[in-house]
């Protein structure tokens, strides 16, 4: 009976995604904007979705970065929507999934603060698209010390991560906030078969990110302890026990000891112990990542499940978008920004 | 008195038929409703559609209301 009542806000909210995922940008539009020169690919995105924010900036910001900030625009907007024309079950679950955001918020905010940036940079990089809006973005930026910028978020699930802080470089605590938001993401997940699927999605991207660090670390040949203290736990394959031992291995062993996952055969084409570049193998996670995510959106179409492929569809399109305008302004060849091309 | 009792139960009957097809139409209604406006807020040209589909459980309480009446009005 209860079931009966959530349907209309699935039915809502998944007609409201589906609609505008058609409006993103098909995935064979790509190889005609790597096609067009700089000053086209502006013009063409100032036509699309992205119209209005690119408007509303245009007199603050010239060429890519215009183009750069209205993308991060309309990423936040597009979100925040979703957590606007939600209610009830699928509101929470929206909102827990983008706590990332605010992660992201406070990491930058902290980050510009402890390098000493002025508020306008800071507040250029931030992406209003978690449960912090812009104002208290803008409040926090306005705090003189990393203290006081703490202090501030006390009403916040952040702080008792934050009251760690004990001076100097701020790793620490960033790797404690990643950590928090997919704790409190996978405590927020209920047991419907929609839900379920959605679980194994972010333990899924947990093993993503895990593997993305695995790799960069590895590839540094930073030691065991350290890569463990970074690794979140609770991914779908890597399991704990996983994460001790793929951390002790060396580059070589890591990439020879990953046959065994289900991940290997995205990235297996791409990986090597003598690669010299980690873009591939994020750009293949990735694409697994929303591959993943499009298949299980017709599991359950009134679930949270089209939500997440939207949200997923949407930060690719928009990472897609900069890569090829930035990989034009620095005059790339075409194969070298395709290949970066998540689709 | 058996007449009486006979009429009561058939307009018991024309009631039910009547009242659960509304009922089973408006759980039908509800999502698709919802869904239509859904798409219709990011879409305005998916008003015509969205009404279409929102009507089709309707079709239901019109089976509902024939059953009521040849209850009323053949037996």
């Amino acid at each position: 009976m209860c079931g009966l009542f959530k349907t209309p806000a699935y039915a809502y909210i998944t007609a409201r995604v589906r609609a505008r995922k058609r409006k993103l940008i098909p995935k064979e539009t790509y190889p005609k904007l790597l096609n067009m020169q700089l000053p086209e690919i502006i013009r063409f995105i100032e036509e699309s979705e992205y119209k209005k924010d690119v408007d509303e900036l245009s007199a603050k910001f010239k060429s890519i970065d215009l183009l750069e900030h209205a993308l991060s625009r309309s990423l936040g907007a597009s979100y925040r929507k979703l957590m606007d024309i939600s209610r009830g079950e699928v509101n929470y679950l929206i909102t827990e999934y983008m706590r990332r955001w605010d992660v992201w918020n406070i990491k930058t905010v902290l980050r510009g603060k402890y390098y000493g940036a002025s508020e306008e940079e800071i507040l250029n990089c931030v992406v209003s698209a978690g449960e912090l809006h812009y104002p208290e973005l803008e409040l926090m930026v306005k705090k003189e010390s990393i203290g006081d910028v703490i202090a501030s978020l006390e009403h916040t699930p952040y702080y008792p991560v934050l009251t760690n802080y004990e001076g100097g470089m701020l790793n620490k605590i960033e790797d404690e906030l990643d950590s928090l938001s997919y704790t409190r993401l996978l405590d927020a997940v209920g047991g419907s078969p929609g839900e379920k699927f959605f679980l194994k999605f972010i333990k899924t991207e947990i093993d993503i990110k895990n593997l993305k660090m695995l790799f960069r670390l590895k590839k540094a040949g930073v030691e065991r302890e350290h890569v463990q203290n970074i690794l979140i736990t609770g991914g779908l394959e890597l399991k704990e026990s996983d994460l001790t031992r793929l951390s002790g291995l060396s580059f070589p062993e890591l990439v020879h000891s990953l046959d065994g996952y289900s991940y290997w055969r995205s990235i297996s084409d791409v990986v090597s112990d003598k690669m010299t570049t980690l873009m591939d193998v994020d750009t293949k996670l990735d694409a697994h990542l929303m591959n993943y995510a499009s298949q299980i959106s017709h599991y359950y179409p009134l679930s949270i499940l089209p939500v997440l492929d939207y949200v997923l569809s949407k930060k690719i399109e928009v990472d897609n978008l900069r890569v090829i305008a930035r990989g034009k302004e620095l005059k790339l060849a075409d194969e070298i920004i395709r290949s970066h091309l998540v689709m | 008195m058996v007449e009486a009792e006979a009429m009561g139960l058939i307009a018991l009957g024309a009631g039910l038929a009547v009242g659960l097809t509304g009922l089973g139409a408006g759980i039908g209604e509800q999502s698709i409703g919802a869904a239509a406006i859904g798409a219709m807020a990011e879409d305005p040209k998916f008003f015509g559609k969205g009404l279409l589909m929102t009507v089709i459980p309707e079709s239901i309480v019109i089976f509902g209301l024939v059953v009521a009446l040849i209850l009323l009005f053949v037996f």
